[in-house]
């Protein structure tokens, strides 16, 4: 092992292979390495810069070598899971049900996964989809969007009646699974490597959404603009616009979801269970992330039903 | 704890575990009638544990002492019950029973020391309550919850209900050796001492006087034999059946004058063993009421929502909430909890929000250590 690419890879793969990083999707497992090296980063400088690593480099060279491999190490993890996800996973007929005329699946998962490709070369983009990711990748809307059509309460009624998407369970999975993979799209824009964000929750102004949603409706033809718009607003807090599309709504919340989810996490005897918890928290949290307090409550009661 | 220490430790547990058993089956034995090469066997065991056990209580006094933490050892690490479950047993129990068992005698008194006779086995058996405590050394090996605070309550409560039990037990025994009470013992002394009487007055161990003798005793079965100058008189079983069923401490032998009266213990010996082993059954049954019912109410209502919330004000990462059963919301533990749930886990996400490397990560030096070395 000689070139310093190697000794990065091999020291990223050893973290990697961890099991203390078991239940967590790709990009949280890259999250929880940064944390790692930026934590304990007066230890490991001293040693990683010793002659058996990296003779002659101060940390902050070494960390740009070692984040470097990780994300090489992710994206092949990521992206092969996204392909599997875009190809295999979601079905894009819902979109004949919004007025598109013929859908070429191919075609469709290609053009995504491009603007995919592009977005994810960008830091904040990065941890922007790390939530929405996590949803996707442990499948969490799925089990969601089952109560919702079986409870037939608020939200199947914002989907179905507010919304008016003519359409059956599997195709509003299809729909919020494609939007949770469009939410960092409000990353296609930032000015001088600071997006638009608020750094705390995640949410961007109307006028700024406004913006993306032009950019991306250039990146995304074939894709009809009300997914592109759901996307968006996804980013947008309902405080700011009470109009923002129910799948929007959803999204923003099992996205936000997906940042903290560890699967097969063992829950202390007496502590509620996570889903239960984090929602008990999103419900108290509402004004400050943005959601929509109703769609809280309803998601609570199928969690505290299911034990999630 | 070291590799002698953990081994030593585990042969203390196995040794409670079969002197609990030894302890019942004692009893059982003496209820059931075994014969009294089986009896003799266990009583041998008995003594064996009362000896093991004293050594051991001796060993971490010494160890206890040499730390200068004696008495934490007795009273905060409940040194006591080890000293109480072991050398009392061994002084007044197992270790006289071993004694008239070697040297193969038994206790003779003139028929008015009859009563001090019975008081001296009485005192014996009395002391055997005390074996019951042994239950709660084995209790307090037990981790049985995962919170050393719950551990300690239970093995508070444990200890206060068992000792009360046994010294109440002890203190009521007790008492009725020295106050008349028509007690078993007490009924079969004075049929005792009634019929050695009349044998004395009537002059019924005299020579010739056999078949009357012999009528006489065969009305009251506490009398094993009768010899006078050194000859059977009477004698209700032969020697084989004797020396096969009856140990020492299963008869005594009365003097009056020059006449010999084997007394039969062992209706006392059983009614005593049949107390010993409801007693133990009912202790056995506390500890696992409050093993099995207190000890997961304990942690249900006192130390798990404790550990939740521990673990929510000491790790960033830990976001879980308190469950709140409805029905105990209004302790006080479950008060405090809700506001941690309600105020405090809210306050913590918002402050966590966007600092992303202000999370905690699952991994730790600890996990990279080999490579550097």
């Amino acid at each position: 092992m000689n070139s310093e690419s190697e000794k990065a890879d091999a020291f990223v793969q050893r973290l990697l292979q961890n099991p203390a990083l078991n239940g967590f999707s790709a990009l949280q497992q890259e999250e929880q390495i940064l944390q790692f090296l930026h934590g304990n980063a007066a230890q490991l400088a001293p040693t990683l810069s010793s002659s058996q690593f990296f003779p002659g480099k101060n940390w902050n060279q070494i960390f740009a070598v070692l984040v470097s491999s990780l994300t090489r190490a992710i994206d092949r993890t990521l992206f092969a899971d996204l392909q599997q996800i875009l190809t295999e996973r979601i079905d894009y007929t819902f979109l004949e049900l919004l007025g598109q005329q013929r859908v070429n699946q191919e075609a469709l998962s290609k053009e995504l996964l491009l603007v995919m490709k592009k977005l994810l070369q960008k830091q904040e983009a990065r941890r922007g989809f790390t939530g929405p990711y996590t949803a996707l990748h442990f499948a969490i809307t799925d089990q969601y969007v089952d109560e919702i059509f079986t409870r037939k309460s608020y939200i199947h009624f914002e989907l179905t009646k507010v919304q008016r998407l003519r359409m059956g369970k599997e195709e509003v999975q299809n729909f919020i699974q494609t939007n949770l993979l469009l939410k960092p799209a409000v990353f296609l824009i930032s000015a001088g490597g600071q997006s638009q964000q608020d750094r705390a929750t995640g949410m961007v102004q109307n006028q700024f959404a406004e913006k993306v949603l032009g950019v991306l409706k250039k990146e995304l033809r074939s894709m009809p603009e009300q997914v592109l718009q759901s996307a968006v607003h996804s980013s947008v807090s309902f405080n700011a616009n009470r109009f923002i599309e129910a799948t929007a709504r959803l999204a923003a919340i099992l996205g936000a979801r997906g940042r903290s989810y560890q699967a097969n996490v063992k829950v202390d005897r007496g502590a509620d269970s996570p889903d239960k918890s984090w929602l008990s928290t999103a419900r108290r949290n509402y004004k400050f992330y943005g959601f929509d307090i109703k769609m809280l409550d309803e998601l609570y009661k199928i969690a505290a039903e299911n034990v999630w | 704890m070291s590799k002698t220490r953990s081994f030593l430790e585990n042969i203390v547990i196995v040794a409670i575990v079969l002197v609990l058993i030894q302890t019942l089956l004692e009893d059982v034995a003496i209820i059931l009638g075994w014969s009294r090469s089986a009896r003799e066997s266990l009583m041998l065991a008995g003594f064996v544990f009362d000896l093991f056990f004293t050594v051991e209580f001796l060993s971490r006094s010494y160890d206890a002492f040499r730390h200068r933490r004696f008495s934490q050892y007795l009273w905060i690490e409940r040194g006591w019950i080890d000293f109480l479950a072991a050398v009392p047993l061994l002084v007044f129990n197992s270790g006289p029973s071993v004694i008239a068992w070697y040297i193969g005698g038994v206790a003779v008194a003139g028929s008015g020391g009859m009563l001090n006779v019975l008081k001296v086995v009485k005192a014996i058996r009395i002391a055997r309550v005390l074996r019951l405590l042994r239950v709660l050394k084995i209790f307090r090996r037990i981790k049985n919850a995962d919170s050393v605070m719950a551990q300690r309550h239970l093995a508070t409560i444990s200890a206060m209900v068992v000792t009360v039990f046994v010294f109440t037990l002890l203190l009521l025994s007790l008492a009725g050796a020295a106050v008349t009470l028509p007690t078993l013992d007490q009924t079969y002394q004075r049929q005792v001492s009634a019929a050695i009487e009349h044998i004395e007055q009537e002059q019924l161990a005299a020579a010739g006087n056999e078949a009357e003798l012999a009528r006489f005793v065969e009305t009251h079965p506490g009398i094993i034999s009768v010899e006078q100058g050194g000859s059977v008189r009477y004698a209700r079983y032969d020697q084989a059946y004797l020396n096969e069923n009856f140990r020492p401490t299963d008869y005594t032998v009365l003097e009056q004058g020059t006449t010999e009266i084997f007394v039969d213990l062992t209706p006392i010996n059983r009614e005593q063993a049949a107390n010993n082993a409801r007693y133990f059954v009912i202790i056995v049954a506390i500890i696992l009421v409050l093993m099995l019912v207190y000890s997961p109410h304990f942690a249900l209502t006192v130390s798990d929502p404790i550990h939740v919330m521990r673990r929510g004000l000491a790790e960033k990462n830990y976001r879980l909430e308190v469950r709140v059963p409805r029905q105990y919301r209004d302790d006080d533990v479950y008060r405090l909890a809700n506001e941690y749930n309600r105020v405090y886990l809210p306050m913590k996400d918002r402050e966590a929000a966007g600092e992303e490397s202000s999370g905690t990560s699952s991994l730790t030096m600890g996990d990279v250590k080999d490579l550097f070395e």
